[in-house]
């Protein structure tokens, strides 16, 4: 079967849209999650640090593919409760990046310098306001680059989520492959497309790193 | 009749078996300034570091006011509001600038709205004469301005006392007397201090008493002319006789 080109990269391109929505929902909820257990990690008290620590390591030794089939398939028949492909694959790649995120910002938050939480503590702030105004935003600043890093994972490792029926850029180009037999032009073409997803990200990523760099300090963000 | 700002009583702490403070009494009355001299790592960081609680000592009392503040009942942010810690390393934040540093405290803690936040810290700016450099980050200013600010910061929240843990310690020798022409200023004016330092001359000029802690204890303690120059104890006299020595050498230190 015929198809033109214009109509296959239109096919890849609606699949590209649903391949950045996957990401930027994904990479929210594990911004969210990680900050959580990385805050959880360092500050947290013994029950707390080990429960986080926990979360972490077995999120990271399970496979991107193991956790959808567990929230895709086997939650739904052990609790009865089932969630639409499109959520299971947000909140599958949102748990596994945020097993990553929190490894991320944990040594963003350890490389802030103790003399500072030390001189916020002297003029009477709480923990929280400490964390709040003093060690997350300069956390953050350190873990850009990082972040940046992960995010461009997320982008691709949202192709996995065809497992579970999330019509997205790869499984576009399946479909076109399936049609067509032209495995070598579909697969290079969203193959391409990922790659100009991903170079942008890294052009940004400099960019963002760059905007927000403490002022006077040079090089990569770092105190 | 001079008012105690502060009185530590038989204050004590223990780094596992290391006993650093055995026992350390003295007061500090409101409008003086007292400087604590003494051999290097033996425990006068700590010490500062017990009277507002950044370090929870074993046994002893600190008054403040007259209120212990070692009590579990108080409030210890509240109080640590009220004195003033100016650090060896500055501990400047690094992501704000000089005036948002200063504004930090009086929004966060103080609950202070932008513009007397603002209007306070440019003036408490002014008071170290950096108003100029309001708008810099920390690592744009030089260590002496930086150390300005840290004092600028502790003196914005208005504090009762203002406890400085050798706050020229990390400079440049050509750095130390801006950062001291601002103590002796606050000295003249009668804020509160309580000085941790190795500059006797600073001691010389502005103490209204000179603290020698050794062994964990105040072991000896005068006006300045008496513990400078006419030291009672052995261990004074030879610490003594090592700044001096230091001192002769030069610019080398």
């Amino acid at each position: 079967m015929e198809v033109s080109l214009g109509a296959a990269l239109g096919m890849l391109l609606a699949g590209a849209k649903i391949t950045l929505i996957l990401s930027f929902l994904s990479i929210f909820l594990g911004f969210v999650l990680g900050l959580l257990v990385a805050v959880a990690e360092t500050y947290g008290g013994k029950i707390v640090r080990a429960v986080a620590m926990g979360y972490e390591n077995i999120i990271r030794g399970i496979p991107l593919l193991a956790i959808y089939f567990i929230l895709f398939f086997s939650i739904p028949i052990m609790l009865g409760i089932g969630m639409s492909p499109f959520l299971a694959a947000i909140v599958g790649l949102g748990i596994r990046s945020s097993a990553y995120q929190s490894q991320i910002f944990r040594s963003g938050i350890q490389a802030v310098d103790k003399g500072q939480i030390e001189s916020a503590q002297a003029l009477g702030m709480s923990n929280g306001q400490i964390i709040w105004h003093i060690v997350l935003p300069q956390a953050l600043r350190f873990s850009l680059p990082g972040w940046m890093n992960e995010y461009t994972i997320v982008l691709k490792d949202t192709s996995i989520a065809l497992a579970i029926g999330i019509i997205e850029l790869t499984a576009r180009a399946n479909q076109l492959v399936a049609v067509t037999v032209e495995p070598f032009l579909y697969y290079g073409m969203a193959g391409l497309i990922y790659l100009i997803m991903v170079l942008t990200v890294s052009y940004l990523s400099g960019y963002v790193s760059k905007k927000y760099q403490i002022k006077g300090v040079g090089g990569m963000i770092r105190a | 009749m001079p008012e105690e700002v502060l009185k530590v009583v038989n204050l004590r702490k223990k780094f596992g078996e290391n006993e650093v403070i055995k026992g350390v009494n003295f007061s500090v009355n409101r409008g003086e300034t007292k400087v604590v001299i003494g051999p290097s790592g033996a425990g006068k960081s700590t010490m500062l570091r017990c009277i507002n609680r950044l370090v929870e000592p074993d046994d002893g009392k600190v008054y403040f006011n007259g209120i212990d503040i070692t009590s579990k009942d108080v409030d210890i942010r509240k109080i640590r509001s009220k004195i003033g810690f100016v650090f060896q390393h500055f501990n400047l934040f690094k992501h704000l600038t000089a005036l948002d540093n200063v504004k930090l405290g009086l929004k966060v803690v103080k609950k202070m709205n932008d513009k007397d936040a603002t209007e306070r810290a440019l003036e408490a700016l002014r008071a170290v004469k950096l108003e100029d450099q309001a708008h810099k980050y920390p690592a744009q200013l030089s260590g002496g301005q930086q150390q300005r600010v840290a004092i600028a910061r502790a003196l914005a929240m208005d504090p009762e006392i203002i406890l400085f843990d050798e706050p020229t310690s990390a400079l440049d020798p050509q750095l130390v007397g801006e950062v001291l022409d601002v103590m002796k200023n606050l000295a003249k004016k009668h804020v509160t201090m309580l000085v941790v330092t190795h500059e006797i001359g600073f001691a010389l000029s502005v103490a209204d008493e000179v603290l020698f802690f050794y062994n964990g204890v105040i072991w000896e303690k005068g006006s300045p002319k008496e513990i400078i120059y006419n030291p009672k104890k052995k261990e004074t006299k030879d610490f003594l006789g090592r700044i001096f020595e230091l001192y002769s050498r030069g610019e080398e230190e």
